[in-house]
């Protein structure tokens, strides 16, 4: 699903915040926090506590669960070769994330900062992939991957050029994970180059004023000066980032199927497969928890990490 | 400025309130439609039994209102008008009847009946392959026994018994079946020409033989979609039918021999002898069955391994929506010298229906209904169904369907699709490993064992 | 003189044009290349599928915009997406001020609890939360859908509107109490006219994830007279698997509520994010 813009703090309780009232009244709590959490409890935490159950269990998915299998599902995933490719490939979504998508987005958005005229123009245009639909997004990249050069623009443009071949790109085994890449980049990075855009805008332009007259250069200045007091936008992109890269799902379902011989496999087209085609709900159950511990570790261990309570749009 | 936002969701709930007023008489159709359509036929019905038994309509019991749910796949609209129009006639008819059809396409069809299965509550006639995935239905007691009524009246005898078999587990009837054909070679008889080659190859020798002379005369010898992985099982599956024939499958489905015996690595041999000789398409690993199609209906590929569909889905992948008509020949898988195998053995299976359990008793007469010899022909004149009730053959026009029609109704031994025939869990076991044979990124051993893995675990 | 130092002066300029232009162009290809196959015919888009739609060919958007279940799914989407956004931004700040602004045992409980939606999306949960909805007889209704979205929408949005409310000075809070305020006057009357801006955010993004969600809908709904726009197109492209210029052209105008949408909403997204450090 989207990408959440998220403060990110569990651990404790905001210190300004606290200074309210102590004559609060617990009606107060219980009525305003009742909505959401009946649909929370419902929605969310009954399913996870469903899957945890199932996980337990070789399951069809028909009738009730009767087969115990205890670990036996976790101690299959953790050696499955599969699996290790679809964690593989996730993580190699989450480097390229963050080494290139991330810059990238960094980039464009100290090119249109503030001065630049135009930039309303280029700011509409970069987040637009952003609001398509990820089914939309698939379709429209289908068809330029297409590995005729008749059909395919890529292709098409490629056998331009003296001596290049056409690829196969989503058919190709080594290209393919590149290939989504791509198209994970064009459609998120723009969401990225808004956040930096915000937390730009809040960076006091005094602050630059004055290093810039006290003779520092765009480099020491980029340095110096925005790097440091963009950390907390950084911090949190790169949290969601990671958390989104994990969670990919649509997108490579509709492209290739996990394909083309589990060469881009990520942890939720792996899941759907043993849920939804192979009717093994169990297993797929226990898929769905090992994610769900993998992103919980990851955000305890950022939280440990995170030096201070980062929030979206502060500097 | 941000008042600008809740402005817009005003606007928008304004616009769906406006949506809603002219967005219903779609909705209201159904209901109103008839009437004003055919006013004299849809009175009688209603009103008939009315003035001739007044008295008596509101002592005995009268028809109680039935809603029958009915999911099929055929989201082509001349396909999909033929059922409305079935469903319709049979409303009418039985005016206590209500059916409501819901149309998927194949994929989200496949997804959506795993989540209402999983949950218990199967719509009442639906889309079925037969063969191991409705197996999996049938012992979790989600489909109804409709062995009863196939014996009443003689409707079992309406259909060919091997077709019939299909939709059948441990002796009970749940379903039947309306299409049944085998997999075979559609080729371009033009491009063959081209290429020099006088007859079609009848072994596989001859075949890898052709295969070079398609190639030094420039042309794709065969389109292929791996892409979707089952288009290619077909090639690994047929090889394990030319060369282990039905003793082979059989011993290691009955698990008294397995799917690591001889026959099924050679498969994987042949298979890659053939994949070695590079003969599909640039990029057919990533490709999809509808790329298949384009290939082939624009004339770029000499052939295709596929089913009786084939030729319909080449008419709609085509420019001109006409296909390669005369152009299109087909002939049977090539037989592997030295196999065990018979040369009238067949790959292939079809369509059908099933009952799901909490069915009415309605459902099961209209599933007789539109399998009725009339309906038969109506489908197959379409191109929906090679139709599988005796006497609806008439319906089949085009040669080559027949050939294919003549085939599978001969064939001494008749092999279900894998993916059909085996549990769903090992069905998609074989056809994720035979894409590895095709990437060579698995050994024939390799695959046979990753597929007997999985028969091991599944069928004890 | 002047030429070459008014170049040095105005290179990186030009540089920095042109690279934006280049990702302009990079970012525009596949839009273009969509709304362009939906102007050519069957035929035309296969066997020039990037040629200019020259002449422009019609059509395929008319015999579109005819069908009545293209209006039908229109008007679908816009009733969750709007039903969905409302709760979203009236749950999530009633809870993120509880979280924000209040004191009581166990928050951090209830809090962290929420966070935890975060690692499990919809994508991973969709089987077990199907099974709810059918012990609670939502599927096959817009209320199941809507629901759905809305319980996985809370998490990163109370995360998000806590940040926002957290910045508004307390002093404002207590001043309003000793007037007599009651706490959720305060949240009413004070708290979010002053979020406005991140609130309007929080719709904006919260729309723009139930609009083009597909899994809920393909699993809740199976009625065709309930589809969403993107169940829509899934379902057409399977329908229409060879007729790429008609799924072009859908595709194309299931696209244009969302851009509208967006071109409305962009600046409120932006400057709802940028307040997050709200001038006190």
């Amino acid at each position: 699903m989207g990408i959440h813009p998220a403060s990110i703090r569990t651990s404790r309780g905001g210190g300004a915040a606290d200074s309210a009232r102590r004559s609060d009244s617990l009606l107060t709590v219980i009525l305003f926090l009742l909505p959401s959490l009946a649909l929370f409890l419902i929605f969310v935490v009954y399913p996870i506590l469903q899957s945890v159950y199932y996980s337990f269990f070789n399951w069809k998915g028909f009738g009730p669960a009767v087969d115990f299998v205890a670990l036996n599902n976790y101690r299959r995933i953790l050696t499955d070769r599969v699996f290790l490719i679809a964690l593989k490939n996730g993580l190699i979504i989450i480097a390229l994330s963050l080494g290139i998508q991330l810059p990238l987005a960094l980039g464009i958005a100290l090119m249109v900062r503030r001065d630049l005229p135009g930039r309303a123009f280029f700011r509409t245009i970069f987040f637009m992939p952003y609001v398509f639909s990820e089914v939309m997004a698939a379709i429209m990249w289908l068809g330029l991957y297409n590995a005729d050069p008749q059909r395919g623009l890529i292709n098409a443009l490629l056998v331009l050029i003296p001596g290049a071949k056409p690829q196969a790109w989503l058919g190709d085994t080594r290209l393919v994970m590149p290939c989504i890449f791509v198209v994970l980049t064009w459609k998120y990075f723009g969401f990225y180059m808004l956040l930096f855009m915000t937390g730009l805008q809040n960076i006091p332009a005094e602050l630059e004023e004055a290093a810039r007259i006290d003779g520092a250069n765009r480099r020491q200045l980029f340095q110096y000066i925005t790097l440091p007091l963009l950390g907390s936008t950084i911090r949190i992109s790169a949290y969601m980032s990671v958390l989104g890269s994990l969670q990919q799902f649509i997108l490579v379902w509709v492209m290739t199927h996990g394909g083309p011989v589990n060469a881009s496999e990520v942890m939720a087209t792996y899941m759907y497969r043993f849920g939804f085609v192979r009717f093994q709900l169990g297993y797929g159950s226990a898929v769905a928890i090992v994610m769900f511990l993998i992103c919980l570790i990851f955000s305890l261990v950022y939280q440990r990490l995170a030096p201070q309570a980062d929030y979206l749009g502060a500097y | 400025m941000s008042r600008k936002i809740f402005t817009l969701l005003s606007l928008i709930v304004v616009g769906v309130l406006m949506l809603t007023a002219c967005g219903a008489p779609p909705t209201q159709a159904p209901p109103s439609e008839p009437p004003a359509t055919q006013p004299p036929a849809a009175p009688p019905p209603a009103e008939a039994p009315a003035p001739t038994q007044p008295p008596p309509a509101p002592t005995q019991p009268q028809a109680e209102k039935v809603t029958i749910t009915w999911w099929h796949i055929q989201v082509a609209d001349d396909q999909k008008a033929l059922w409305q129009g079935m469903a319709d006639e049979y409303m009418a008819a039985h005016p206590n009847v209500n059916i409501e059809i819901t149309v998927l396409e194949n994929e989200a069809f496949k997804t959506k009946l795993t989540t209402v299965m999983q949950s218990g509550n199967p719509p009442d006639i639906f889309q079925s392959w037969g063969g191991g995935t409705m197996n999996e239905y049938a012992k979790a007691g989600l489909l109804k026994d409709i062995t009863a009524e196939l014996d009443k009246d003689g409707w079992r005898d309406t259909f060919s018994p091997g077709a019939l078999g299909v939709y059948s587990y441990n002796g009970v009837n749940y379903g039947v079946p309306r299409d049944m054909g085998m997999v075979g070679f559609w080729y371009n008889k033009d491009l063959f020409k081209k290429a020099g080659i006088e007859t079609p190859p009848t072994t596989w020798t001859e075949f890898l033989e052709d295969i070079q002379k398609l190639k030094s005369a420039g042309i794709t010898p065969i389109a292929l979609g791996e892409g979707d992985k089952w288009p290619g099982a077909f090639y690994w599956e047929y090889l394990a039918v030319r060369i282990g024939g039905q003793a082979a499958f059989d011993a290691a489905y009955s698990r008294k021999g397995a799917f690591t015996d001889a026959p099924f690595v050679e498969a994987g041999t042949k298979l890659q002898e053939l994949v070695a000789l590079q003969p599909f398409q640039n990029g057919f690993l990533g490709a999809t069955w509808p790329d298949e199609q384009v290939e082939m209906a624009s004339e770029k590929a000499a052939m295709d391994l596929m089913g009786q569909w084939a030729p319909g889905a080449f008419k709609d992948a085509s420019v001109d929506k006409k296909g390669l008509g005369d152009k299109l020949g087909w002939f049977p898988f090539p037989m592997v010298e030295g196999g065990a195998g018979d040369p009238a053995d067949a790959l292939g299976g079809g369509n059908g229906f099933v009952i799901g359990k909490n069915a009415p008793p309605e459902a099961v007469d209209f599933l007789k209904y539109i399998s009725s010899v009339e309906s038969q022909i109506a489908q197959a004149k379409i191109g929906l169904s090679v139709p599988v009730v005796k006497g609806a053959e008439v319906g089949l026009t085009d040669p080559s369907l027949i050939a294919v029609q003549k085939g599978a109704a001969a064939a001494k031994y008749f092999q279900l699709y894998y993916d059909q025939a085996l549990p769903p869990a090992v069905g998609s076991v074989v056809n994720d490993s035979v894409q590895g044979l095709f990437a060579g990124t698995l050994t024939p051993q390799q695959a046979a064992q990753a597929i007997e893995d999985a028969v091991a675990a599944e069928m004890q | 003189m002047i030429n070459t130092s008014s170049l040095r002066k105005h290179l990186p300029q030009v540089i920095q044009y042109l690279l934006l232009a280049i990702a302009v162009v990079l970012v525009l290809t596949p839009v273009v290349m969509i709304v362009f196959g939906g102007l050519k015919t069957r035929g035309e888009f296969m066997t020039r599928p990037y040629a200019l739609p020259i002449p422009p060919r019609w059509e395929n958007y008319g015999s579109i915009l005819k069908m009545s279940s293209f209006w039908l799914m229109l008007r679908n989407s816009l009733i969750v997406m709007a039903a969905t956004t409302s709760g979203v931004v009236f749950f999530c700040s009633l809870a993120a001020f509880v979280f924000a602004r209040l004191k009581f045992r166990g928050k951090e409980l209830f809090y962290n609890l929420f966070t935890l939606g975060l690692m499990f999306p919809i994508n991973i949960a969709i089987l077990p939360v199907y099974l709810v909805l059918r012990q609670t007889e939502l599927t096959n209704t817009l209320i199941g859908v809507i629901v759905v979205q809305t319980a996985f929408q809370l998490s990163g949005n109370i995360l998000i509107l806590r940040g926002f409310f957290a910045n508004i000075p307390a002093e404002l809070q207590d001043a309003a109490y000793m007037d007599g305020c009651t706490p959720f006057g305060f949240y009413w009357r004070i708290l979010l006219p002053l979020a406005r801006p991140s609130l309007s955010a929080v719709a904006a993004l919260t729309m723009i994830v139930s609009w083009n969600d597909l899994l809920v809908p393909l699993v809740a709904l199976d009625k065709e007279n309930l589809w969403t726009l993107p169940l829509g197109t899934m379902q057409f492209q399977g329908q229409y698997g060879q007729d790429l210029a008609l799924i072009a052209a859908f595709v194309t105008l299931s696209a244009v509520p969302t851009v509208i949408f967006y071109l409305f909403a962009e600046r409120q997204i932006i400057s709802g994010l940028t307040a997050g450090a709200i001038k006190g």
